[in-house]
């Protein structure tokens, strides 16, 4: 048995037949992944952690733009 | 009926404010997707990533019904990340009016404790219900586009039994919400009351009678069988009372602390 995930295999997969029905799963998280990011641009002055949160939203995938919406807008509320 | 109609105006409004109208939408819409999608190229993706050469992969597995797909849906996305992403969205429904005063506020106007509550919950409720329902029906299209057909009939009947259990996490989270002063605590409690309440679903029929969470489970049992469990009604009714039990605690906790100093 031998593992090796190369770049060759990925030619392997028929990415037409899979990208239609993909494409709304990556999409509905892009909107959500920029949405956060718009907000969180726009309202820098006065959020705390601006780093932090850029990359929580960044690379938590779908849970990242929730909290940042939950949790971080309402931090700057108390400022 | 006014002041209602001012208060759940006001609901809305701040929902427009805090984005949520956009983004909760959009996160069932994304779990509805994950699981039809997932269940789908599941073999292909074990095949892929399995590792192992020579792996013999049941081919019945990929014969799923439309209905069993939807159902899982239901059970296993909306039923564990779902009920904590309404939780913890809903977390500060009157948490936040407490902490910033504005509960001590409108109290002092001719507003009676009842509409302003029935203004919170109705608002919440008709919000989350609307994309839960929303998330759903995009998982029936995929459902549909992947899988077999779903009788329409038993669509509509699933999703109604769901939307009683929503009902009750709406009401016990406000009720939570009232009565605890941290959102950590509030967002803890409520999720480990209700999750619990969904994994003792089905330990003994007694229980299942008085549980509302049992509403989902007979939600999953329309799709997949396609006949309704004559329990299903117990569990409705008990939903019910126990959303009228959630907000009566709520009213007299607000009336009986008049929140003038908190």
């Amino acid at each position: 048995m031998e593992l090796h995930y190369g770049w060759n295999e990925l030619k392997d997969i028929d990415f037409m037949s899979i990208l239609p029905i993909i494409l709304p799963v990556i999409a509905i998280g892009m909107i959500l992944v920029l949405i956060a990011l718009i907000d969180l641009y726009r309202n820098r002055k006065t959020r705390k952690n601006v780093l932090l949160w850029t990359l929580i939203i960044i690379f938590a995938n779908t849970i990242g733009p929730i909290l940042y919406f939950v949790i971080g807008r309402k931090d700057s509320e108390r400022i | 009926m006014n002041n209602f109609a001012v208060l759940a105006k006001k609901e809305f409004v701040q929902m427009v404010r805090e984005f949520k109208v956009i983004w909760l939408p959009l996160v069932f819409i994304f779990l509805g997707i994950t699981q039809p999608v997932v269940s789908y190229y599941l073999p292909s993706i074990l095949e892929a990533l399995g590792g192992g050469q020579g792996i013999t992969i049941d081919p019945s597995m990929a014969a799923q019904k439309g209905g069993e797909v939807l159902a899982s849906t239901l059970g296993s996305q909306f039923d564990q990340l779902g009920v904590m992403i309404i939780i913890v969205s809903m977390m500060g429904v009157v948490q936040s009016d407490k902490a910033n005063g504005m509960l001590a506020f409108i109290l002092t106007r001719p507003v009676t404790v009842g509409s302003y509550i029935s203004g919170k919950i109705i608002s919440n409720y008709l919000f989350v219900a609307c994309s839960v329902a929303l998330g759903y029906l995009v998982s029936y299209l995929y459902v549909v586009f992947l899988f077999t057909n779903v009788n329409f009939a038993d669509l509509i009947l699933a999703l109604l039994f769901y939307l009683l259990w929503i009902l009750f996490i709406v009401s016990f989270t406000t009720m939570i919400s009232t009565i605890f002063n941290s959102q950590g605590i509030i967002a803890l409690i409520s999720i480990v009351f209700l999750l619990g309440c969904r994994i003792i679903v089905g330990l003994s029929p007694v229980i299942d009678n008085v549980n509302p969470a049992s509403m989902s489970k007979h939600a999953m049992e329309v799709l997949v069988l396609g006949t309704v469990n004559s329990q299903a009604i117990w569990g409705a009714l008990a939903a019910l009372a126990l959303t009228a039990v959630t907000i009566l605690v709520t009213n007299i906790w607000i009336s009986k602390k008049k929140f003038n100093n908190e």
